[in-house]
């Protein structure tokens, strides 16, 4: 069964908001449709997402430290250019929160 | 959609830090009027001040700023070092090819860096590693990162 019908909020962060994170919104969007689930996904700087709701934060671990609690899933990477790495660790959170 | 981007390359270049590497991506930005002289001091700012996040993959990082900081055009430049430097990333130290970018505002570059992923994920760092000047530099980054980049081979 499907938790909802709303897409997923998801931020992407990093330090700025439009460099990294946006090469990451790209690679979450592209992921994300490969699993079939509906997501907004939206690029943001570090301490903006501080005051944002979301579903799902995706950042580098500088930031996802910071950010740990502000939603029920936070995914950390390392490698921007590994997207089956992002795939695995989305799916996976995905599933435990039966969002997938 | 947009304009093509202003492009500039070196390779092989020595430096004894990570704020030279910096500046040295973003100086043919600079020379080409794509940004104005403070635009380097603004990258290596915002390392300073969020830690080096632009540290993207392995042995690659992504220099920029705000619009605001500096740019007058939408650019992009990379350096590859000599030998590799430490930006102080846990994971994706050290680092031997640098990416600068400066975007007018903060739509115009989305295209430009949606190319540059595609093509890093394609092997475009190694393929700069092995350029043997900069002008092969620079043509790799500017097939890399014009309008239908991927074809052009």
């Amino acid at each position: 069964m499907s938790a909802s019908d709303e897409p997923l909020r998801i931020l992407s962060v990093c330090g700025v908001g439009m460099g990294s994170s946006l090469m990451l919104r790209m690679n979450v969007e592209e992921v994300l449709k490969r699993l079939g689930v509906r997501a907004r996904v939206e690029a943001t700087d570090v301490s903006s997402a501080r005051s944002m709701q979301a579903d799902v934060i995706v950042g580098q671990g500088l930031h996802t430290g910071e950010l740990q609690g502000l939603a029920p899933v936070v995914v950390t990477i390392t490698n921007f250019m590994d997207k089956d790495a992002l795939q695995r660790q989305l799916e996976e959170a995905l599933h435990e929160q039966g969002w997938l | 959609m947009g304009a093509q981007p202003i492009t500039g390359a070196r390779s092989a270049v020595r430096v004894a830090d990570w704020r030279e590497a910096v500046r040295a991506a973003c100086a043919p930005l600079v020379e080409q009027g794509a940004a104005t002289a403070t635009y380097p001091e603004r990258c290596v700012a915002m390392v300073e001040e969020h830690g080096p996040y632009i540290v993207l993959a392995p042995g690659i990082a992504l220099a920029h700023a705000r619009p605001e900081d500096g740019v007058e055009a939408l650019g992009v430049a990379v350096v590859t070092l000599a030998e590799p430097i430490a930006f102080g990333h846990d994971d994706n130290d050290p680092v031997d090819v640098v990416f600068a970018f400066g975007s007018p505002d903060a739509r115009q570059h989305v295209g430009l860096l949606g190319s540059l992923a595609a093509a890093l994920e394609g092997g475009l760092a190694d393929r700069l590693r092995a350029a043997p000047d900069d002008q092969a530099a620079r043509g790799l980054l500017v097939e890399a990162t014009s309008e239908g980049g991927d074809v052009g081979a």
